[in-house]
């Protein structure tokens, strides 16, 4: 033994002979990876805990009569562990031949097979021969579990992973295991679907291949598929991925092991399963052009004389300020750059990325990691739920709160979740000044919508020490494309200052790169009307989007599988987005369009690919915007909460879920079933003075506009006078109301009862 | 002979479910003292000295389990464990029936004795008329003011509630009884931590069977030596023993631990005319048979332990020469199958193939092979289970295999004794 004095804090003992030295508390599981030693688990799941079922972690502890389970069984200093020796062997063949005495063995039609622990442990530990001489018992297969995954009773090897990943993680407790014995099964609770943001994440964690996707099912074999590490782009989270791809077709997607930085090794049901769209036959192949009304396919080098003959004329005849582009929040750094960097050579400057709700991205300079926010004391939602906007960092606030004991304070113009009072800033800048000073580290969650609420926040926030903002951005890189210059500078017009314009007839040539603002804008009809009075529209995106629909040219784009080049998460991560897919034919990225366009201009110098990187690299490792919060520079009127009119009625608020469908996962119709119902939501006094319940449908007449069949949700957190509608949703009337809207409840079918939404 | 009437005093003669009739016959005096004379620790110390052991089935040192809590200031509760579906046990709920009054004073003492403020009693759901007739005691009691808020005006508070369970055997398991109790699945949780330490709603809490609470009555009554001074070495006081089976007068017999096994047979009427024993499984339907050469051994927890079995509940039944032994071992690893919550593979996979395999042999379609496998995988899977019901399936097989082979291979079907093929096959020419 070493002479230096030892650590109060780590334990000494042998495994296999080996003298390993760890922190107190380890448990045997973990300490043999430090001597190599794999020891065998099915319910154990380091993020899980230990369960204690599956008991096929055996192994020897000298001085310890029976046989102990690695994994609950922490060290301890002069430890002599085995875990390989006679005695473990047959302990652990004993789990392995009960396992298989009423295991199907369908391995051939299993989608497991080849990536199965039950396979692999079977051949490593088992005995390689039977003694059941009788039929196997037979339980429900193929149980369609809910939207997203399929359920083999037969078999599921009862480890609860699944069961607890639902509690502890996603803390939906949907799964349960019912019945005993023998008999039991996995199963809801309530036997309704199975169903909330996170459910394949079930699918990662079961061992064997009980929870399958309805996605993969069938589709392949894991040495078949072609694997490309890259990063979600469907939110502003960034989880890492992995994309699976057979034959040019991406599969499925799976989440990096564990400890991510960002995913915490979980993916969210939208970044794992809208895949889909990237091969649907919807995508548009050809570049459009409209003539006489209708849309004509064309080559690309027509498109690019079009759109540069467009702007050349509009600059000539109106100046640049009759030009505009918007977009970047969904491209990658690199063409947010070079979008900013082409039009600013041609002299244009009305440029935005903002084309939805988002007003604002980057929290600036106190922004905060994840990891800090999982440890905060107070964590204050501003604005629509993360869940909806960022769903697997609303893991982490899970987490925060459920197991870290953050108080968990909602601040909501409009929708509440249940159980969760909404507040006025005022009486949440009290309850911070309130806590003891030692905890104080406070997380502001915004959605970066409302920017009056913004700036109220901004001002009591002023003081808190340790405070760590977090943005929601609706837009994947809408962090990037702000840092990449995607904003206007003083004295351009914004996204909502471009519309006014062109609704008066000042806008010429707008130029949208992968955004639909007829869907998603707060203020569609508006939007709509602007967008019908520009000459000359150009709308690059892979489908033919509501607002493609109105373009005068349509440009057909790669995904981000398609292409290389890097991201900006929410938190300020630069991350790589890598190529996993070729894509179709005559598909172009939007940077490739945008080198297309300049070619058209040779008073501009293109940047050589390094100085481009250089560049980027440059902007992405510049210090963050430093004035934060509610910033001057939004100087436009954005729209705020709408202000109450007198007339009767309920304020309209409509909000957005991840679902909703509206972009990519409008295309695919495996995923389709996932989509939200469309909800009114209201408060439950409201509910009491309509007579409704959950579950009861509606039609609302807000401002002319009929909105059919609502289904009720009655939310008790919910202020009165508000009815919050589902947005998003492709072809519901919702998406097209105008801000302020007020709502009457017209027509009312009740539910049998009162239905959980 | 040498019944006593310690616990049963007094039943079949008066009503003791009669508030007034307990009371007149000192009932609720030693809640009285201890509250207003006596220190929790005190209690503790008398329950300690009194050699008192677990009557649920472990056998555990009360006093003893009581010190494991930690000075901690959470709160901490007492749970008694009236879910009493061990097979052959039949004594809690005669308690809980005939003699209400004396269980609730038992757990009013013992949650005293851990300085608890808050009881409960988990009422196994089959127990519909006995769980009406304690809540009525309750109420009673209540009114009185022998519990609630500053009981007898000394500033002790102390909250009864009852639950009641749903049907499972699996819930008398102290920790699956605390899962159930808290509205979870009745499935027994992963120790440690031991309930001491996080129990009932996470906080530290004492499970102890009724029996063992109720004795709490009588050794405040008259003493810890008054108890300590019946039993043998590690055996003190008494118990009452539900005898069963082959035997004339079945029934509860209250008697000093250490009276041997003979005479409980004895008390209990004897064998029926013309029969001789074959066996007596002394402890619960969890217990390993003990044979003829034990009969002059007295009934404890150590001799029987060293009998290979064990005093458990004090479930004692009988078994004499007319017994099919293989239709007893199916019908008791039916009964763990049928039991077993499920949660861990050895217990729900193994119970299972035993059963199944088992049920062939009731029906003489044994196979030569499964004699050995049945011996290979009830031993191999006891002590890599989760809780002790998984380790409760093969002592009693076991036992009879051994010690009456003959009855098994009888249930061997013939045409597997010529074959050489695999089991498989053997099994599917039925
Ligand atoms: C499967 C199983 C069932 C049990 N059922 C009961 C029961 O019905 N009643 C009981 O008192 N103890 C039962 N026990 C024992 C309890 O776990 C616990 O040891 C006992 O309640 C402690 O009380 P005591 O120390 O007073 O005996 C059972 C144990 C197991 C493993
Ligand atoms: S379905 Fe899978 S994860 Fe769930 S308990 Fe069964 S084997 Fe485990
Ligand atoms: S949370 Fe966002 S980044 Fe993560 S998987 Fe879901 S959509 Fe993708
Ligand atoms: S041994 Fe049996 S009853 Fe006990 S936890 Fe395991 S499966 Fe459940
Ligand atoms: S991994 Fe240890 S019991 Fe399952």
């Amino acid at each position: 033994m070493s002479s230096t004095p030892t650590q109060p804090d780590l334990v000494h003992l042998t495994i296999d002979g080996v003298a390993v030295e760890v922190p107190k508390g380890t448990l045997i599981v973990e300490a043999a990876k430090t001597v190599k030693q794999e020891i065998p688990v099915y319910c154990y799941h380091p993020k899980l805990g230990p369960a204690g079922l599956c008991r096929v972690c055996l192994v020897e502890v000298e001085g310890m009569p029976k046989l102990q389970i690695g994994c609950n069984t922490p060290v301890s200093d002069g430890m002599v562990v085995h875990t390989q020796n006679a005695k473990v062997d047959t302990g652990r063949s004993m789990i392995l031949e009960l396992l298989l005495v009423n295991h199907p063995l369908d391995c051939p039609i299993c989608d497991k097979g080849g990536e199965c622990d039950l396979q692999d442990y079977a051949m490593a530990y088992g005995r390689g021969s039977s003694d059941v001489a009788d039929a196997k018992t037979s339980k429900p297969k193929g149980v369609d579990l809910g939207p997203t995954i399929v359920l083999d009773e037969e078999r599921c090897v009862v480890c609860q992973r699944c069961v607890r990943f639902d509690d502890i993680i996603a803390q939906e407790n949907q799964l349960v295991l019912k019945d005993r014995g023998a008999r039991d099964i996995i199963a809801t609770a309530t036997g309704e679907p199975y169903r909330h943001n996170f459910t394949g994440n079930v699918t990662e964690i079961c061992p064997v291949g009980a929870l399958t996707s309805k996605t993969y099912r069938f589709k392949s074999r894991p040495w078949d598929l072609q694997r490309t590490q890259t990063s979600c782009t469907q939110c502003a989270v960034g989880c890492q991925q992995m994309v699976d791809v057979r034959s040019g077709t991406p599969l499925r997607t799976m989440s990096v092991e564990s400890d991510d930085a960002i995913s915490d090794g979980w993916l969210c049901d939208r970044g794992r399963y809208n895949i889909g769209f990237y091969a649907s036959p919807e995508r548009i192949t050809q570049p459009l052009y409209r003539k006489d009304g209708e849309f004509h396919q064309i080559g690309w080098d027509d498109a690019f004389s079009l759109w540069a003959k467009a702007i050349k004329s509009s600059i000539a005849a109106n100046g640049a300020a009759s030009v505009g582009a918007i977009g970047g929040g969904r491209l990658t750094n690199e063409e947010a750059f070079f979008l900013q960097y082409l039009f600013r050579a041609l002299g244009v400057e009305n440029l935005d990325w903002r084309a939805g709700t988002q007003r604002q991205a980057g929290p600036g300079a106190s922004g905060g990691t994840y990891a800090e926010l999982e440890r905060a004391d107070a964590i204050v939602i501003a604005g629509e739920s993360p869940a909806e906007r960022a769903p697997v960092m609303d893991l982490r606030i899970r987490k925060a709160v459920a197991r870290n004991g953050a108080t968990l304070i909602r601040i909501a113009p409009a929708e509440g979740t249940p159980n969760v009072a909404c507040i006025d800033v005022a009486t949440v800048a009290q309850a911070i000044e309130a806590m003891p000073s030692g905890a104080k580290r406070v997380a502001l969650v915004w959605d970066g919508v409302d920017l009056q609420l913004g700036a109220e926040l901004a001002k009591a926030a002023s003081g808190w020490a340790g405070l760590r903002t977090y943005v929601t951005g609706e837009q994947a890189n809408a962090r990037g494309a702000e840092t990449m210059g995607m904003l206007p500078r003083e004295g351009a017009m914004d996204t909502l200052a471009m519309f006014a314009a062109a609704r008066e007839g000042r806008l010429d040539v707008l130029s949208l790169f992968g955004v639909n603002p007829v869907l998603h804008a707060s203020d569609a009809a508006p939007t709509r009307a602007a967008l019908e009075r520009i000459p000359f529209l150009v709308v690059s995106d892979l489908f033919m989007t509501e607002t493609a629909a109105m373009a005068t040219l349509v440009l057909p784009a790669k995904g981000a599988f398609e292409k290389g080049g890097t991201t900006t998460n929410l938190t300020g991560d630069v991350l790589p987005v890598n190529q996993s897919l070729q894509a179709p034919e005559s598909a172009l990225s939007d940077f490739e369009m945008l080198i297309g366009l300049a070619q058209h201009f040779d008073e501009v110098a293109l940047p050589t690919s390094e100085e481009l990187d250089e560049r980027v690299i440059g902007l992405c490792a510049k210090p963050p915007v430093a004035d934060g919060f509610g910033a001057g520079r939004y100087a436009s009127a954005a729209p705020s909460r709408p202000a109450p009119r007198p007339s009767d009625g309920l304020a309209v608020v409509v909000h957005s879920a991840v679902f909703a469908g509206g972009g990519t996962s409008a295309h695919d119709e495996r995923i389709a079933s996932l989509r939200p119902l469309p909800h009114a939501s209201l408060g439950a006094q409201d509910a009491a003075l309509y007579g409704l319940q959950s579950g009861d449908r509606i039609d609302l007449e807000c401002d002319g506009v009929l909105l059919r069949d609502m289904v009720v949700a009655v939310r008790p957190g919910m202020r009165p006078g508000i009815v919050a509608l589902t947005g998003g949703l492709p072809g519901r009337a919702a998406n097209s109301l105008s801000a302020g809207a007020r709502a009457r409840v017209v027509n009312v079918r009740k539910a049998a009862a009162p239905v959980g939404v | 002979m040498p019944v006593t009437k310690v616990l049963t005093a007094g039943i079949g003669e008066v009503d003791l479910r009669d508030f007034t009739v307990y009371r007149d016959r000192g009932g609720y005096k030693q809640w009285e003292r201890a509250v207003r004379e006596l220190q929790p620790a005190q209690v503790l110390e008398l329950a300690d000295r009194s050699g008192l052991r677990g009557r649920g089935g472990a056998g555990f040192p009360t006093g003893k389990k009581w010190s494991f809590l930690p000075n901690d200031n959470k709160p901490r509760y007492l749970v008694c464990n009236c879910d009493e579906a061990e097979p052959g046990t039949f004594k809690d709920h005669m308690l809980l029936e005939q003699t209400p009054h004396l269980v609730l004073e038992g757990i009013l003492l013992g949650a005293y004795g851990i300085a608890s403020h808050h009881a409960f009693i988990y009422i196994r759901g089959e127990f519909k008329r006995g769980f009406e007739i304690f809540s009525k005691a309750l109420d009673e009691a209540r009114a009185a003011g022998l519990l609630g808020k500053n009981i007898f005006g000394t500033g002790y508070d102390l909250e009864v509630t009852v639950h009641r369970g749903a049907g499972a055997y699996i819930c008398g398991e102290e920790t699956g009884l605390l899962n159930s109790l808290e509205g979870k699945r009745g499935e027994p949780r992963l120790k440690p931590p031991f309930p001491a330490i996080a129990g009932l709603y996470g906080m530290p809490t004492v499970v102890n069977n009724v029996e063992t609470l109720a004795y709490l009555v009588p050794i405040l009554e008259k003493g810890a030596e008054w108890f300590a001074a019946v039993g043998t070495e590690r055996s003190k006081g008494y118990k009452i023993i539900s005898i069963s089976g082959h035997v004339r007068k079945p029934g509860n017999y209250e008697v000093a631990l250490g009276t041997t096994v003979r005479e409980l047979i004895e008390i209990a009427g004897g064998l029926r005319e013309g029969r001789t024993l074959k066996a007596v499984q002394p402890g619960g339907g969890s217990s390993a048979c003990i044979f003829d050469e034990h009969l002059d051994w007295p009934y404890d927890y150590e001799s029987m332990a060293k009998a290979g079995s064990m005093l458990g509940s004090g479930a004692f039944v009988v078994f004499d020469d007319t017994t099919d032994f293989v239709k007893c071992a199916f019908n008791l690893v039916r009964f763990f199958a049928h039991e077993s919550c499920g949660q861990c593979t050895p217990c729900r996979e193994g119970g299972h193939w035993l059963e199944t395999v088992l049920h062939r042999f009731v029906e003489g379609r044994g196979l030569r092979s499964d004699l050995e496998m049945i011996r290979r995988v009830s031993s191999t899977i006891t002590g890599l289970n989760l809780c002790a019901l998984g380790d409760s399936i093969e002592p009693f097989l076991k036992s009879v295999i051994n010690r009456f082979p003959e009855q098994f291979e009888a249930r061997i079907d013939a045409r597997s004794l010529q074959q050489n093929g695999s089991p498989a096959m053997a099994a599917s020419a039925r």
